[in-house]
């Protein structure tokens, strides 16, 4: 049978085939294992020569690593005007860093930096690039796009840009006080910037995400407010005054419309001391315009009415000091009106001392004049009060001195004395006004009372705010001219000039106050008197601003019945 | 029975890694996709910001004021209001 022997040769391959694997097994897997082996040792001894070279390799010194807030920034949000127009935004602008590191040549780039950004010295930029093992220096923060190009064309090795916000003011100076200024990482620093920070409303950001916030919405107009400056830098010039400063507020909610201070500031640019704001940051001795608030004591407090007759001729003595009068008046026993007419320090003084120290002060400080206040979270500066409230003081308080305010608090409180006799707080942001709690500080009666003198001050022929009448506005307001306090007493030369109005005189919707500091004598003024300075800036101020303010002029004005005095008329007794 | 349960599991893990491999893909690109429309949006919010300003910049009063009087305009007086008329006897 053929069969059987096929079997063992068919077996023979089955049962060979695994002894021939067992044989080639070890000969061909050695070579493998080994040459893995071999790969991982090598690996290993890379990693163990790394390890020593490492070890063994010089190190200069102890290195400590600095992390600097590179990317930290703060959004801010914009402010706009009452009417919606922009004021302050925020816009990325590229800011140059160098990592010295990185630089080949540091002399080089030095050099050839200073030549594309003009505010720096190659001297300084050596300095700032000298420590190489900074990989991070600030160069330029917030430059122009144009400068950043001319940068970047150098190709200098270790110099890059970030893109950062930056708050830009494309009104420029235009209410530069108002709004304040920023520093370089953009966090306020004063003004209304400031407050933001202080309000919480900006926050710190990464990159250019800009805040979600809302607009800061201010109660002024930018029309408004560059109509008021125009008008008081032309008056600060014609009157050749050292500075200048003037505020419209709403009589009723305190919402300034229009602040200006001269010399300006530029929000861009940190503020300077010497061009601080006049009208919060420093207090004066208003002078005659604080008579305002003498007669409306009087009235408030039942010591005298309009008609009451005082002698004013013979002066006031207290004590080793005797008050007169500078003019030499009508010669007769004035009434209170007539006082307020003609202006009379004797008067006041008499009215003041009648009042008594004790009752002024209370009334002052019922009108919050006594009293630190802040314009919204803006400090104002604190009133100076007299070290001891004594006769003196109390006759000097009655005609504006020994007592020094800041302007913008007498402004809120002479709104309080004509609006009907609500107390109103200054405020810069719209719509804050209203919200806030209406206190009464003095009657209805009285705050008639006031318009009707204030009104007649301009109306009659002997009133010293003659020549602040506008035609159709019923402007009524109150002349002061206040002798500045120098070396060995108060100077005749130098005066802050000053009139505070409010218009239209029957149901007043704004008050301004103007102020010149120092004004000079001229052609057509010729005495530094506010009748003939402020009282016409401020007309012009009135005409100009008014229908801005969207108050119209009505041709059949009441309360006066003498057609106005044009503004270059003769200057009337202070 | 347990082969081809087995072969099921295994093609159906195979299947899932696949899967998983692809939707992490696809979310790795859509999270770029994400990112890209936000800078996107933070540039277009940011040219905006520029534009507004170049807008207020252009219209300050400043710069407005000698173009409109070089137009013969000035400033509102009171020669410039008319009498109004009462409502009824409005013309139509």
């Amino acid at each position: 049978m053929p069969a059987p022997p096929t079997q063992p040769r068919a077996r023979a391959p089955v049962q060979s085939a695994p002894r021939a694997s067992a044989t080639a097994g070890p000969v061909n897997l050695r070579p493998r294992l080994l040459a893995a082996l071999g790969v991982l040792l090598a690996a290993l001894g890379v990693v163990s020569g790394q390890l020593v070279r490492l070890a063994m390799k010089e190190q200069p010194e102890a290195r400590v690593s600095m992390a600097e807030p590179i990317a930290r920034i703060w959004s801010r949000p914009d402010i706009v005007d009452r009417h919606g127009r922009l004021i302050a935004t925020d816009v990325a602008t590229p800011s140059l860093y160098a990592d010295p590191h990185l630089m080949l040549d540091i002399d080089e780039a030095a050099e050839k930096l200073a030549e594309v950004l003009p505010n720096f010295e190659a001297a300084e930029l050596r300095r700032l690039f000298a420590d190489r093992n900074r990989r991070f220096v600030w160069v330029a923060r917030g430059l122009a796009p144009r400068q950043a190009q001319r940068v970047h064309e150098l190709g200098l090795p270790g110099l890059a840009f970030r893109s950062e916000l930056k708050r830009v003011y494309p009104l420029g100076t235009l209410a530069g006080h108002v709004i304040g200024s920023v520093n370089t990482d953009n966090r306020g620093i004063s003004g209304l910037e400031r407050m933001l920070d202080a309000a919480g409303r900006v926050e710190a950001v990464q990159g250019l995400a800009r805040t979600s916030g809302p607009a800061l919405r201010l109660s002024i107009d930018i029309a408004a407010q560059h109509a008021l400056t125009q008008e008081l830098k032309s008056a600060k010039e014609r009157y050749r005054a050292a500075a200048a400063a003037a505020v419209i507020l709403d009589a009723g909610t305190g919402e300034i419309a229009a602040a200006v201070s001269l010399p300006e500031v530029d929000p861009a640019h940190w503020l300077d001391t010497a061009r601080a704001d006049r009208l919060v940051a420093g207090v004066y001795e208003l002078g005659s315009i604080f008579k305002v608030v003498t007669v409306a004591a009087g009235l408030e407090l039942g010591v005298a009415d309009l008609d009451k007759v005082y002698d004013v001729r013979q002066g006031l003595a207290i004590g080793q000091y005797t008050i007169k009068d500078p003019g030499s008046g009508p010669g007769r026993p004035l009434s209170v009106r007539e006082i307020f007419l003609h202006s009379s320090n004797v008067g006041a003084a008499l009215l003041a001392q009648e009042i008594g120290a004790e009752r002024q002060r209370a009334f002052l400080a019922r009108l919050g004049l006594t009293d630190t206040s802040r314009l919204d979270l803006i400090p104002i500066a604190n009133p100076l009060l007299p070290r001891q409230w004594g006769a003196i003081e109390t006759a000097t308080i009655g005609f504006g001195h020994g007592l020094a305010l800041a302007p913008l608090q007498f402004a809120g409180a002479f709104a309080s004395l004509v609006n009907g006799g609500l107390m109103v707080t200054p405020t810069l942001l719209a719509g804050e006004g209203e919200a806030k709690a209406q206190t009464r500080v003095v009657s209805a009666a009285t705050s008639e009372r006031i318009r009707e003198v204030l009104r007649l001050n301009v109306t009659h022929a002997s009133g010293t705010g003659r020549r602040a009448e506008v035609e159709g506005y019923r402007v009524g307001g109150k002349t002061g001219t206040a002798e500045m306090p120098g070396r060995g007493g108060y100077q005749e030369k130098a005066v802050i000039s000053s009139f505070v109005a409010a218009f239209p005189m029957d149901a007043p919707r704004y008050v301004s106050l103007v102020l010149l500091f120092e004004p000079q004598t001229g052609e057509g003024t010729p005495r530094i008197v506010a009748s003939v300075n402020a009282g016409p800036a401020t007309a012009r101020i009135i005409e100009r601003v008014a229908p801005i303010l969207g108050v119209s002029p009505r041709s059949d004005a009441p309360g006066g019945g003498r057609a106005p005095a044009p503004f270059d008329a003769p200057a009337p007794a202070q | 029975m347990l082969r081809a349960l087995n072969t099921v599991l295994m093609l159906v893990t195979l299947a899932s890694a696949v899967g998983l491999y692809v939707v992490k893909y696809d979310t790795r690109r859509l999270e770029a996709r994400v990112q890209a429309q936000e800078r996107a949006l933070e540039k277009a919010e940011n040219d905006v910001a520029v534009l507004m300003a170049e807008r207020a910049y252009l219209a300050r009063p400043e710069r407005l004021e000698p173009l409109a009087r070089a137009l013969g305009l000035g400033p509102l007086s009171r020669h410039n209001y008319a009498a109004q008329a009462p409502a009824g006897e409005r013309q139509p």
